[in-house]
């Protein structure tokens, strides 16, 4: 938990989040039970945000496509148009209020072999077994990593 | 770690990561086996070089030179993924006035040129590989000799940052400004200021134990990170960027 952000961790799909203010505090309310509006209501009393559901909706969908919530989101006909430009143009005429539209960043957490140095093409020929052949990318050409391939490594896409 | 000639036994000591000591106790975990090649007995057969990791046959070749390399960054992978009170991030490091740049990013990104350079503007030697951080989010030194690729592709020699007129760092120091940055042909360093979360997911997309102990990495990352300001952006010229980084960081401290 930092000050103004929240970091979510999958363990399933070992992917890391980071959930701006407004992201994360809808996040935190979907216990099944808070309705969109009295979290929308929430939003304004807490960080200024226009009390509109589309909010809301919006952060459910960001929510949603990064699996951080345990069913799929229907969104409503209206809500479903939202996208965070038009969002942006409706409600982001105040200075700084787009700052506070809901957002989800991710990444995959990199395999240790992926955080490593690089190898040459020789040295990845030479491994002869995994784990030493699974993802250290080749110094050469830094979008191939060392692979997996038959008996010996070489070098495919990363 | 164990070799089947005496004299190959000190060049395989060499490779062992900064700051290695003799273990205090004979209980071992990991076993290398270094095995050097060379002509065979009969005429006309060679035999290979190996290097083993317990019983697993790591690596086969032809060259010893080539299994001496394996060996150094296998280990120092292992060690990076394994280490129990420190967090591995692959990044460059140099230390200013007491406090870290860190500059994360994977191989051939332009980490080492950028290195190099704050090097010759007077910063001391941190790592040209991993940021090594303690539980309190400051960074350690891992003062292995810069690899230095003289041209794009080309493969990299080893050189030390005293050959580049720089000291290295021996105390933990605060971090006091993130890079994350890549050279880009021309560009000039115009960087946006990240918030701390974004800095936290993009140091933990180069580290080492990310997947193996998420929960740690998270909380040393914000440690690290707390109250630092972390730039975003492309470069151009590595000694440009290198006056401008420390420039920004002189105006903080």
């Amino acid at each position: 938990m930092l000050p103004d952000e929240t970091l979510v961790y999958d363990l399933k799909r070992d992917k890391a989040h980071c959930l701006n203010p407004t992201a994360a505090l809808v996040w935190s309310h979907c216990d099944g039970e808070t309705p969109v509006s009295e979290m929308a209501a929430l939003l304004e009393t807490e960080l200024g945000v226009p009390a509109d559901d589309s909010v809301v909706w919006m952060a459910l969908d960001r929510l949603g496509r990064e699996n951080l919530l345990e069913g799929p989101v229907e969104l409503p006909g209206e809500a479903a148009r939202y996208s965070r430009r038009e969002m942006m143009k409706t409600l982001g005429r105040v200075a700084g209020l787009t700052l506070l539209l809901p957002a989800v960043s991710s990444i995959v957490a990199p395999l240790a072999a992926q955080a490593g140095s690089c190898i040459p093409q020789v040295t990845c020929t030479s491994f002869v077994v995994p784990p030493n052949c699974t993802g250290l990318p080749i110094c050469e050409n830094p979008k191939k990593c060392c692979r997996t391939q038959g008996k010996k490594c070489r070098a495919k896409n990363c | 770690m164990r070799t089947d000639t005496a004299g190959l036994f000190e060049r395989v000591s060499d490779l062992l990561p900064p700051g290695w000591k003799p273990a205090g106790t004979a209980d071992v975990k990991r076993l290398y086996s270094v095995i050097e090649g060379g002509p065979g007995d009969r005429p006309g057969v060679r035999r290979y070089s190996m290097l083993y990791a317990n019983t697993v046959r790591v690596s086969r070749t032809m060259s010893l030179d080539e299994v001496l390399a394996i060996f150094e960054s296998e280990l120092a992978l292992y060690v990076a993924e394994r280490a129990r009170r420190r967090v591995f991030v692959q990044a460059g490091v140099v230390g200013w006035q007491g406090k870290a740049i860190l500059i994360p990013g994977s191989t051939l990104r332009g980490k080492t040129s950028l290195v190099a350079a704050l090097l010759r503007a007077g910063a001391t030697y941190y790592s040209d590989e991993y940021a090594v951080l303690d539980e309190r989010g400051r960074v350690h030194p891992f003062p292995r000799p810069l690899s230095i690729r003289e041209k794009e592709g080309a493969p990299s020699t080893k050189r030390p940052a005293a050959e580049l007129g720089a000291q290295t760092g021996i105390k933990p120091i605060p971090v006091g400004l993130v890079a994350v940055t890549h050279y880009k042909k021309g560009a000039r360093f115009r960087p946006r200021r990240q918030t701390e979360g974004r800095a936290v997911l993009e140091l933990l997309a180069h580290t080492v134990p990310a997947r193996r102990k998420p929960r740690r990495a998270f909380a040393t990352l914000s440690r690290a990170v707390s109250g630092v300001p972390v730039l975003e952006g492309a470069r151009g010229e590595a000694d440009r960027t290198a006056s401008a980084l420390i420039e920004r960081l002189d105006a903080l401290v």
